[in-house]
């Protein structure tokens, strides 16, 4: 039985030359159809990767109580002295507060991709700013100086925007400033800001001392109970207190999900018009070699042999289709940067990434094309009549 | 029996593969006619902006607010017709998933710019001259099911009130619609006065403003004009037109012009090799039967038109029933989606892009075949058999 | 008698690669209106090409077909084909039918070409299948029919268009004894009764004695065998 579908499926395997063209075309559209489902994917778990690796869950982030993002908060410099004050917190060497109130205000860059103006945050942060972010390093020059109109650059800025440059000037809005720095936060959200002296944005922008947000290290994950119960008790703080990872986990949610939405129905709609072409392909394999599959029969051998063998070419076309779409895909959209508005109402650098999940899930979305387009053709080759063998034709 | 009985039954010879044929047809001009619409609606801002509409914004970000004095002095510069200004107000409706696209604007100007905002004489008077209103685009009243009369709180996440407080209260004197169908009525205004006296912080200051020019041709010299005003201000603004305004806003998100021409370029990549390939396929089954029509005097030009139309032909029926689907889908989530993307159907112009496809399909997949068809050699077909 | 066909100093090359094939050369030959002509030879003789050259769908490589004062041989694709329409009518060794198409359908693929109306055109495709027997047969597709049947449907489209001539290649190779000799009966028929000057090529003598004039064609030559 097993020798007498493998020769069966030999025979129909060295027959593709015959119908190479419809072959051919069978396998760059389930190609194209693996490509495009692959490419929001990567798109979407780019943007999530990004946004999930930032925050830690020992960091917490406070914001006045129902402003939902940054942008829309506002804290004063008396709420942070009562957040140092807090249990919870954990402290430094010296026995300070590792706490950070942080302002941040939207300014134009120029999106080298498109030369149109996009928004980025220009974050105010203090001393602290840096240890309450993982993974932290100046990459390139130096931190800004406090009180001066140095600027500490993201790395994805300067790959995505334009005249970021180390020691370029800059005018932002009404306002000179200096490129002193570039920092990395390994692949992190925060990589797509700017940083600035806190003191400086809050007199250029006329803030006062008033702030947005306040970031505050944890003793312990566990530690954010005790800071919520103090901060409810304590009648001169109205605030909302996350943890990061929930912070920017809600904030990736609605992004990629849209993205995934879009995605996976266009892709299965595609899978369903490239189904039509595979079964056709299958269908005309069976039909050009009626004669052949009838003498096989006619010899003994079984009906089922010869399905398999037409279900077998198709699963091969499929999964070829499928593996050049994926190799397309990686090849081509791998680690290709972009950015996107998000939901802090600033520019998200994201980097595309094919994961080895998707592929994997392109892979089977092919193999379901190619055994659903052979399926009635291999039914058909088990049922091709003896007497077909003395066809003309 | 005519011409087109004989294309029809060349076409629907092997019935399974004319239907997986006009399936995939169908599914590429469904993506498109289902894309271009969302296209069509997404890039809305663009296509509806007034040519003598500008915004003009804080020069550092359009996020940056402005004096209120600017108002004044913008409506003293020569060529502007009507100015009118606007702030963020951040709105929810009593949980803050239930977001309200709100604006706090001046009332009178503000439907001066923006005349595509259409309601009755009375509402409009109403909303005029009542400080609560709150003036709700249709689409948005139905979203929450608001009718006229009704009195709602609103709460902003971003700005407060002397005592404290987050919620505002509002009277809904009046619903407007859009002119066209297209124009956006997912969004409700108010009174600026009403928002700056009982603001806690940040008062007298305003958001952007809107500028009509008299004339669309003086755009430039009134940008020059306005942005002069300003200049070496510790605000100072950027006036664009409003097409570019919203393109630029559009281009923050993405380039999603070339995701989508990416997506149906695959689709239609698809259906070309597909459709291309087969139509090849079953012109050489019918070498036979092509030589004998030009036996019995069947003219070359003639047979090239009939196998062309037949794959014309194919590419209608497919692209029709695809693009007719796709109408449908768009009509169904245009309710579902009218507060996300207001105005959902499907214009005139992606059907007329979609029928031009469809006659382009029919005719790169048929030349090759109707041309091998007519330089078909009687002698050469009839001897390979 | 007339003269139908007058063919002078005829020759046909083919070029097969580098090997230049003479079918025949010089040949020179008469067809007269009203002649039942039926030609034997052995393969590769030139049969079939001299039908094709008769029936303008081959050109001679040089020499004079001429059919009632029209050189045949000189016409345009264009006109050859119209040409074809009105003056011939095709009958196959396999028929030739369009399979999707029923019989009655089949016989009016001819009438298409012309400008007659639909009505007329059903009267005389009805006709021309009352003529082979067969007009109960009308709305069967070719699968349904048989051998014999199919050959009847391919002679009712060969004269719908009443034409003067019919080329008839192997009519009956593909069919038994019994039925042979119904369909040669039928061109006997059309010959007498219609006056169809039919050109046949055959391997069968006994087909060819169906014919008034028989042909031999050998190495390019005619060897006048008999006539009834």
């Amino acid at each position: 039985m097993f020798s007498q579908t493998l020769a069966v499926t030999m025979i129909n395997l060295r027959s593709i030359p015959q119908r190479w063209a419809l072959s051919l075309a069978t396998v760059f559209s389930i190609a194209l159809v693996v490509a495009v489902l692959l490419g929001f994917l990567a798109m979407a778990n780019g943007f999530r990767a990004t946004l999930s690796s930032t925050g830690s869950d020992d960091v917490a982030i406070m914001l006045r109580g129902g402003s939902q993002a940054e942008l829309n908060s506002g804290l004063s410099l008396d709420q942070q002295r009562l957040i140092e004050e807090a249990p919870g917190i954990a402290r430094d060497a010296e026995g300070e507060a590792i706490v950070s109130g942080e302002l941040y205000v939207i300014v134009d860059g120029i999106k080298r991709s498109s030369q149109t103006e996009a928004n980025l945050p220009l974050r105010g942060v203090g001393a602290a700013a840096p240890s309450l972010r993982d993974n932290f390093s100046i990459v390139e020059g130096r931190m800004f100086e406090v009180g001066s109109n140095e600027l500490l650059v993201g790395q994805s800025v300067q790959r995505e925007f334009e005249g970021f440059d180390l020691g370029q000037s800059i005018r932002l809005g009404t306002n000179e400033w200096v490129v002193v720095g570039t920092f990395s936060t390994g692949g992190s959200v925060f990589e797509s800001e700017i940083w600035a002296d806190l003191g400086t944005i809050q007199n250029l922008y006329q803030r006062g001392t008033s702030i947005q947000s306040i970031r505050a290290q944890l003793s312990s994950p566990e530690a954010i109970e005790e800071l919520r119960t103090y901060a409810e008790n304590e009648p001169r703080l109205n605030l909302d207190i996350n943890n990061e990872v929930e912070y920017f986990a809600e904030q990736a949610g609605g992004t990629s999900d849209l993205i995934m939405f879009l995605g996976w129905p266009l892709a299965i709609a595609m899978a369903v018009g490239a189904l039509a072409g595979a079964w056709n392909t299958m269908y005309s394999s069976v039909d050009t070699r009626m004669k052949e599959i009838a003498t096989l029969r006619a010899i003994g051998f079984s009906g089922s042999s010869a399905a398999i063998g037409t279900m077998v070419e198709s699963l091969l076309l499929a999964a070829l289709g499928g593996l050049v779409g994926a190799l397309a895909v990686y090849l081509v959209f791998d680690g290709i940067s972009a950015s996107t508005l998000g939901s802090g109402f600033t520019q998200v650098v994201f980097s595309f990434a094919v994961t080895s999940d998707a592929v994997f899930g392109g892979i089977i979305l092919a193999l379901i094309v190619g055994f659903l387009g052979g399926f009635v053709p291999a039914l058909r080759a088990a049922r091709v009549p003896l007497l077909a063998v003395h066809r003309s034709s | 029996m005519n011409d087109l009985t004989l294309i029809r039954k060349n076409l629907f010879r092997k019935k399974l593969r004319a239907i997986l044929l006009t399936f995939s047809i169908m599914i590429a001009f469904l993506i498109f006619g289902a894309l271009g619409a969302f296209y069509n609606v997404w890039t809305a801002g663009v296509d509806l902006a007034a040519a003598n509409r500008l915004i003009t914004v804080n020069r550092i970000n359009f996020t940056q607010d402005m004096p209120i004095a600017y108002y004044s002095r913008v409506q003293s510069v020569q060529g502007v017709e009507n100015v009118s200004h606007a702030n963020w107000f951040g709105g929810y409706y009593q949980d803050p998933r239930n977001f309200v696209q709100t604006f706090a604007v001046e009332p009178e100007t503000w439907l001066s710019v923006y005349p595509e905002m259409v309601m009755p004489d009375d509402q409009r008077a109403a909303f005029i001259t009542d400080r609560t209103c709150l003036l709700v685009g249709a689409d948005l009243a139905a979203q929450f099911e608001w009718s006229l009369g009704d009195r709602i709180p609103l709460n902003s996440n971003i700005w407060q009130q002397n005592d404290g407080s987050s919620d505002w209260d509002f009277n809904i004197c009046a619903i407007f619609d859009g002119a066209e169908e297209t124009a956006p009525s997912n969004y409700a205004v108010f009174h600026y006065e009403y928002y700056n006296e009982s603001l806690a912080f940040n008062r007298d200051r305003i958001g952007w403003m809107v500028v009509t020019t008299t004339g669309s041709d003086i755009n430039d010299a009134v940008i020059r004009e306005v942005d002069a005003l300003f200049a070496n201000s510790s605000a100072e603004t950027e006036t664009t037109t409003e097409a570019a305004f919203n393109k630029a806003f559009l281009e923050q998100v993405g380039n999603i012009a070339m995701i989508l021409l990416s997506v149906i370029g695959a689709a239609f990549a698809t259906i070309l090799m597909i459709v291309g390939t087969t139509m090849i396929m079953a012109i050489n089954e019918r070498t036979k039967e092509i030589a004998v029509m030009k036996t019995l005097g069947f003219p070359s030009p003639r047979i090239f038109r009939m196998v062309l139309a037949e794959s014309v032909l194919l590419s209608f029926v497919g692209g029709l029933v695809g693009l007719g689907l796709a109408t449908l889908i768009v009509n169904g989530a245009a309710g579902a989606l009218a507060g996300f993307l207001p105005g959902l159907s499907m214009p005139m112009d992606v059907v007329g892009i979609a029928l031009g496809l469809m006659l382009a399909l029919g005719l790169i997949t048929g030349v090759g075949p109707a041309l091998a068809a007519q330089r078909l050699s009687i002698i050469d077909a009839f001897n390979k058999h | 008698m007339t003269a139908l066909y007058t063919l002078t100093d005829l020759s046909k090359r083919y070029t097969r690669g580098k090997e230049s094939i003479t079918i025949f050369e010089q040949l020179d030959m008469t067809i007269d209106q009203g002649d039942f002509i039926s030609i034997m030879g052995p393969s590769g003789s030139g049969k079939t090409t001299l039908l094709n050259l008769l029936g303008g769908i081959d050109r001679p490589s040089s020499g004079a077909v001429d059919c009632e004062g029209t050189r045949v041989d000189k016409l345009s694709e264009g006109k050859l084909a119209k040409w074809r329409s009105q003056h011939v009518g095709f009958i196959f060794q396999f028929y030739n039918l369009m399979p999707t198409l029923s019989a009655a359908q089949n016989v009016e693929l001819p009438l298409l070409l012309t400008n007659l109306s639909g009505k007329e055109r059903k009267r005389r495709v009805e006709t021309a299948l009352d003529i082979v027997g067969i007009l109960d047969r009308k709305g069967h597709r070719p699968a349904q029919l048989s051998g014999g049947q199919q050959q009847r449907v391919g002679i009712a489209r060969a004269i719908v268009a009443d034409p003067k001539v019919l080329l008839c290649d192997e009519p009956t190779g593909d069919l038994d004894r019994n039925t042979a000799d119904e369909v040669l009966e039928t061109l006997q028929l059309l010959n007498r009764e219609l006056n169809k000057t039919i050109v046949m090529v055959t391997h069968d003598p006994a087909a060819a004695g169906y014919a008034s004039r028989q042909l031999n064609l050998d190495k390019g030559r005619f060897v006048e065998t008999g006539a009834a």
